[in-house]
């Protein structure tokens, strides 16, 4: 019981990758709050689950390369 | 059999809901018998929010002097922004405690939006609680336990 409470106490490092793979945990538990409270019938709520989380994920990561992008030409014409 | 009577009052349903809401994200959804959405609600707000007190560490994600407004947002968990509150506070007291603590700022900022993020969420179940209490559903009107169906004669 204790090592899990001081386990709690320091953070864990994430670093490279995975700081970017975080978005993908917490994308799905604002498409699952949102489509929980917006859908009619409960049984909708899965497939609406999937279809917000999918669209959130790719478009973060579409916003994140364009704006890499943009900032990798900036780059090349300021050198 | 008070409380039930208490949840006819339409206005006593609508403070009921957003407190319980407040309290345990969730909770309202239950009380005023939208059992299954309360418990996912229930269980997705308490994963994300601990989640983020697990990647950032509690004496660091839930800091009222340092990140006031992130606080605010965490607050709104309710007993969860209140417990990682009142954790936070008893290991800053407890110097031994804080002896396997390393705070690394990246995987703090990534805790303290995990927690954020549940606590605004939490603002949305709380609003969506009031707005099913007000002008309650076939869903809401069912009391707890029994479905709209099983009540019919």
């Amino acid at each position: 019981m204790t090592l899990p409470l001081t386990a709690l106490l320091g953070s864990i490092v994430i670093s490279g990758v995975w700081r970017v793979a975080m978005l993908i945990p917490l994308s799905l538990s604002v498409a699952l709050v949102y489509k929980t409270t917006r859908c009619r019938q409960v049984r909708d709520i899965p497939m609406a689950v999937v279809g917000l989380w999918l669209t959130i994920v790719l478009g973060m990561y579409a916003v994140g390369v364009a704006a890499w992008l943009v900032f990798m030409i900036c780059v090349e014409w300021t050198a | 059999m008070a409380a039930s009577r208490l949840m006819d009052q339409p206005f006593a349903r609508v403070c009921l809901a957003g407190f319980l809401s407040w309290l345990l994200p969730g909770a309202g959804h239950v009380a005023i018998g939208c059992r299954t959405r309360g418990i996912i609600l229930m269980v997705t707000i308490a994963v994300t929010f601990w989640t983020g007190v697990a990647i950032g560490g509690v004496q660091d994600t839930v800091q009222p002097k340092k990140r006031f407004t992130w606080f605010l947002a965490q607050t709104c968990a309710g007993v969860h922004g209140l417990a990682a509150y009142s954790w936070s506070e008893h290991a800053r007291a407890a110097p031994d405690a804080l002896e396997n603590a390393n705070p690394s700022y990246a995987s703090v900022d990534t805790g303290v939006v995990y927690s954020g993020i549940a606590g605004l969420l939490s603002l949305l179940i709380i609003l969506d609680a009031i707005g099913r209490a007000d002008a309650p559903s076939e869903e809401a009107s069912a009391p707890a336990g029994r479905s709209a169906r099983e009540r019919a004669p």
